[in-house]
């Protein structure tokens, strides 16, 4: 079952076009990603589906509801944490929790999250003196005291340090283990791949591709390239073996370029001449390469 | 909504502003307080004065823009519970946090330094809460239009020196030029001052200035309304 409907998403500012058409719907209890640099309209997609704006034209369906119009039974069964927000300077971690707790119909019992969320000693401590992934967890902890059926997760690592992220990404698959669908919004491909069952990838307002992690990176229509070195053995002719494009020789060092399953036939067709290479290495595909492909320009040079 | 203005009067409690908003009048209060002469009509308005002006002016827009700037209006939009009502409680606690301030400067000018009290009860209320909305208007407005909380600081700082010394709270009125004076008797701030005087002094609050305040109150309530942005 679709939680999330979203169909032909239309909204403009003056003479700026922030979505143009986007559509997509995301299942129960996957963890969607919505992937693109800063300014594709991602962050404007996702407060729509939470109610937060309106887009022009387009519907969206949260839960079988209108988040305008149904706006309140929305909230009750969403969690949500956004970006650039803070929390006031003063209160102390329980009291944030107790309080966000006490918005919601059936709220869980928010001192189990601050054990799972690893807020526990920090149950007193002000808002103000937490440390960056301390307030994220909090944030992540706040999105879900609601014992919401979809939580909205929007640059919830930017500004953590690597160790911090790895520990978060951990917490988000608990998240989904526990039965809540996550909207993950994000413009780090590591993260979306590592974490999400299927991505849509947001450039200028579009949703230019929609698969799973891997199925975009096969998805892309460009040669991959496998490199060796000579050790021993006559160098046989590979040029003509299925899905290589092209072979080129400088010294022992020799590079292949080919499409599909190209490099297993590649290395059978070597093992049966008895050549032996060494420093084999396959280039493998990224979701970079995948947003090159689908865009025609690199992700980092749009932020 | 009752947890809401727990945490918010704990908030409160924790703002070096509000202790301020508190002291700085009593401050006045008690140093000048010592060379008044019996029967005094002056000090203790200008004190409720300052008191209210400092609130209104300067602690409300603060608070309520600091609270669009960091977001949390925003994020109180995405729970079932509407932005509006945090704006409530704190215009509701501010009020209160008025309310003890000048009770505070009653009750310690009544008792150490024998201060004149009024005896029109009335009257005295009916000033107090009618000044006061006209000053939480203007502190609205502010909050209504910077685009942050050190803005909001700022532009209630830079209000409040004017207004406080166009309503005589710097020096009397008496030693102003005339028509500075007449002006100033027309604005929010000053025109509560003189309605406080009227009372002290045993009198009715003049019914043009209650009006002028009044006017205030419902104009720049209005365009603060207008003009106030979520985020």
């Amino acid at each position: 079952m679709a939680v999330i409907d979203v169909t032909d998403l239309r909204k403009r500012y003056a003479d700026l076009t922030v979505l143009d058409g986007v559509s997509f719907s995301v299942e129960e209890g996957e963890i969607f990603g919505i992937l693109g640099p800063n300014g594709t309209g991602k962050t404007t997609t996702v407060e729509c589906v939470e109610g937060l704006r309106r887009p022009d034209t387009g519907s969206i369906r949260v839960l079988g509801l209108d988040p305008v119009k149904d706006g309140r039974r929305v909230r009750e069964q969403i969690g949500v944490q956004l970006q650039h927000t803070q929390l006031p300077e003063n209160i102390k971690v329980w009291e944030a929790l107790d309080l966000y707790a006490s918005f919601y119909g059936r709220p869980r019992d928010w001192r189990e999250l601050l054990e799972e969320w690893g807020l526990a000693d920090k149950r007193d401590a002000r808002f103000g003196k937490l440390s960056g992934g301390q307030k994220q967890r909090l944030f992540i902890a706040l999105a879900l005291v609601g014992d919401p059926r979809v939580a909205f997760l929007d640059e919830l690592t930017t500004g953590l340090d690597p160790q911090a992220r790895r520990t978060t990404w951990e917490l988000i698959k608990r998240v989904r283990a526990s039965g809540v669908t996550v909207v993950l919004v994000s413009h780090f491909m590591d993260e979306v791949e590592e974490l999400c069952d299927r991505v849509a990838v947001f450039d200028r307002g579009k949703v230019v591709a929609l698969d799973t992690p891997a199925g975009l990176v096969d998805g892309i229509d460009a040669d991959h390239q496998m490199r060796f070195t000579l050790m021993a053995g006559e160098m046989v002719e590979l040029g003509g073996l299925p899905g290589v494009t092209g072979v080129t020789r400088t010294g022992d060092r020799v590079v292949v370029a080919g499409r599909g399953d190209f490099a297993t036939a590649v290395t059978a067709e070597l093992a049966r001449h008895h050549v032996l290479v060494s420093d084999l290495r396959i280039d493998k595909r990224t979701l970079d390469d995948a947003f090159v492909a689908l865009t025609g320009r690199s992700f980092g040079s749009t932020h | 909504m009752t947890k809401l203005a727990v945490v918010e009067l704990k908030l409160l409690t924790r703002e070096p502003g509000a202790i301020f908003s508190l002291l700085i009048p009593l401050f006045i209060l008690v140093v000048f307080g010592s060379s008044i002469e019996p029967g005094d009509t002056v000090l203790l308005p200008m004190a409720l004065a300052i008191a209210v002006g400092l609130v209104g002016l300067y602690l409300l827009p603060t608070t309520l823009a600091t609270y669009r700037e960091r977001g949390i209006l925003r994020r109180l939009s995405a729970t079932p519970v509407r932005p509006a009502n945090l704006l409530v409680v704190q215009l509701l606690l501010q009020l209160v946090l008025a309310l003890a301030a000048c009770a505070l400067l009653l009750a310690v000018a009544g008792t150490v330094l024998g201060a004149h009290l009024p005896t029109g009860v009335l009257p005295g209320v009916l000033t107090f809460l009618v000044g006061t909305a006209a000053l939480f208007a203007v502190g609205l407005l502010i909050a209504a239009l910077a685009p942050n909380g050190r803005a909001a600081n700022g532009i209630g700082v830079l209000l409040y020196f004017p207004m406080a010394y166009l309503a005589g709270l710097m020096q009397p009125t008496d030693q102003m030029p005339d028509i500075v004076a007449r002006i100033g008797e027309y604005t929010p701030l000053g025109a509560f001052r003189q309605c406080l005087r009227d009372v002290w002094e045993g009198g009715a609050p003049s019914p043009l200035l209650l009006g002028v305040m009044a006017a205030y109150a419902v104009v720049i309530s209005i365009a603060a309304a207008r003009f106030f942005r979520w985020e």
